[in-house]
């Protein structure tokens, strides 16, 4: 009987213990946020994320930093670094832009805008240095 | 913090915009390279930055560098979430910045050469004078600086918890691959 006991207090604790080191493995070893299949939290023009920057930089930096926002802005200049495409949002007569820089998967379906076209783009908001920084950035329709 | 972030700005845009606007005298990148590499019996920790902003004035040799912490790509995300929160706490010091002088620059003529570059650099909010080698490629419309250095984690006030100590090396190597075109 004591024996039988034993072996189902050290399954049950065995098993705990099983299931604590996979949990712990899968949160080492989580992937990065999928920008491309999670919902923007905000919504804004690239001036308007400019603007915010320029009146409380480190305000508006916590406010954004690492939550996905969407900006909706005319395009500027379209170009690459290391394979990889980058967006500039700004308007013609603005100092600052709103700088994407794109995921991988993105450069085919970048093909088919212009300079000069209004487009949607999610992504994360690092800061600001002389422009506003996003990464991992994506269409968004 | 506040002051130093103005002075930071204030380098840049003295830099860019001070002693007149004559396109070659200004080169800039908004894309350069920062990465930096941890080695230690536990693991390697790698972490790589496309976003550098770097402003060489080529008539002074002044440079100012600027990035952003956040910028900072991991393999792993919660690596790069420790990274933010606990270690080099970004809410609080977003930027790490570099402003000092590429030494001889004006004896350096359309030619790959090895020279030093020194000034301060600035993380977590601690100031830390630094000279390194670089080396410095120019071309009519390019000037490339390469080039990597060590820096001590205790040194920028930078605080590992015990429970991750052996994960994370005390030296780290910071590695940086700056193209900068003319400012127009």
């Amino acid at each position: 009987m004591r024996i039988k006991k034993f072996k189902v207090v050290l399954g049950f604790f065995s098993f705990t213990i099983l299931i604590g080191l996979i949990v712990a493995t899968f949160y080492y070893n989580k992937p990065a946020v999928d920008v491309k299949d999670s919902e923007a939290m905000y919504f804004l023009t690239a001036q308007d994320l400019i603007d915010e920057f320029l009146e409380d930089e480190m305000g508006t930096s916590r406010k954004y930093s690492e939550n996905i926002i969407q900006v909706k802005g005319k395009i500027y200049n379209i170009s690459s670094n290391k394979g990889n495409s980058i967006i500039t949002l700004k308007d013609p007569n603005a100092e600052s832009s709103v700088i994407c820089h794109m995921l991988p998967g993105e450069n085919k379906r970048i093909l088919q805008f212009k300079k000069g076209q209004s487009i949607y783009i999610k992504g994360i908001c690092t800061g600001y240095l002389l422009d506003v920084i996003m990464v991992r950035c994506t269409l968004d329709d | 913090m506040i002051r130093n972030m103005r002075g930071i700005y204030f380098l840049v845009f003295g830099v860019l915009f001070m002693s007149g606007l004559r396109a070659q005298e200004k080169f800039l990148t908004k894309e350069g390279y920062v990465s930096f590499f941890s080695h230690s019996i536990v693991e390697d920790i790698k972490a790589e930055n496309n976003q550098v902003l770097s402003v060489i004035d080529t008539i002074t040799g002044k440079i100012a560098i600027q990035l952003l912490m956040r910028s900072f790509i991991f393999k792993k995300a919660l690596m790069q979430e420790h990274f933010n929160e606990h270690y080099v706490e970004s809410y609080k010091y977003p930027k790490a910045t570099f402003s000092g002088k590429i030494m001889n620059f004006d004896q350096l003529d359309n030619r790959n050469i090895e020279t030093e570059i020194v000034g301060t650099l600035t993380v977590h909010g601690v100031e830390k004078e630094i000279s390194t080698k670089v080396d410095v490629a120019i071309k009519e419309d390019e000037i490339t600086l390469t080039g990597n250095f060590k820096v001590d984690v205790a040194d920028f006030n930078i605080k590992i918890p015990a429970l991750v100590a052996n994960n994370i090396a005390k030296t780290i190597k910071v590695t940086f691959e700056l193209h900068h075109k003319p400012y127009k």
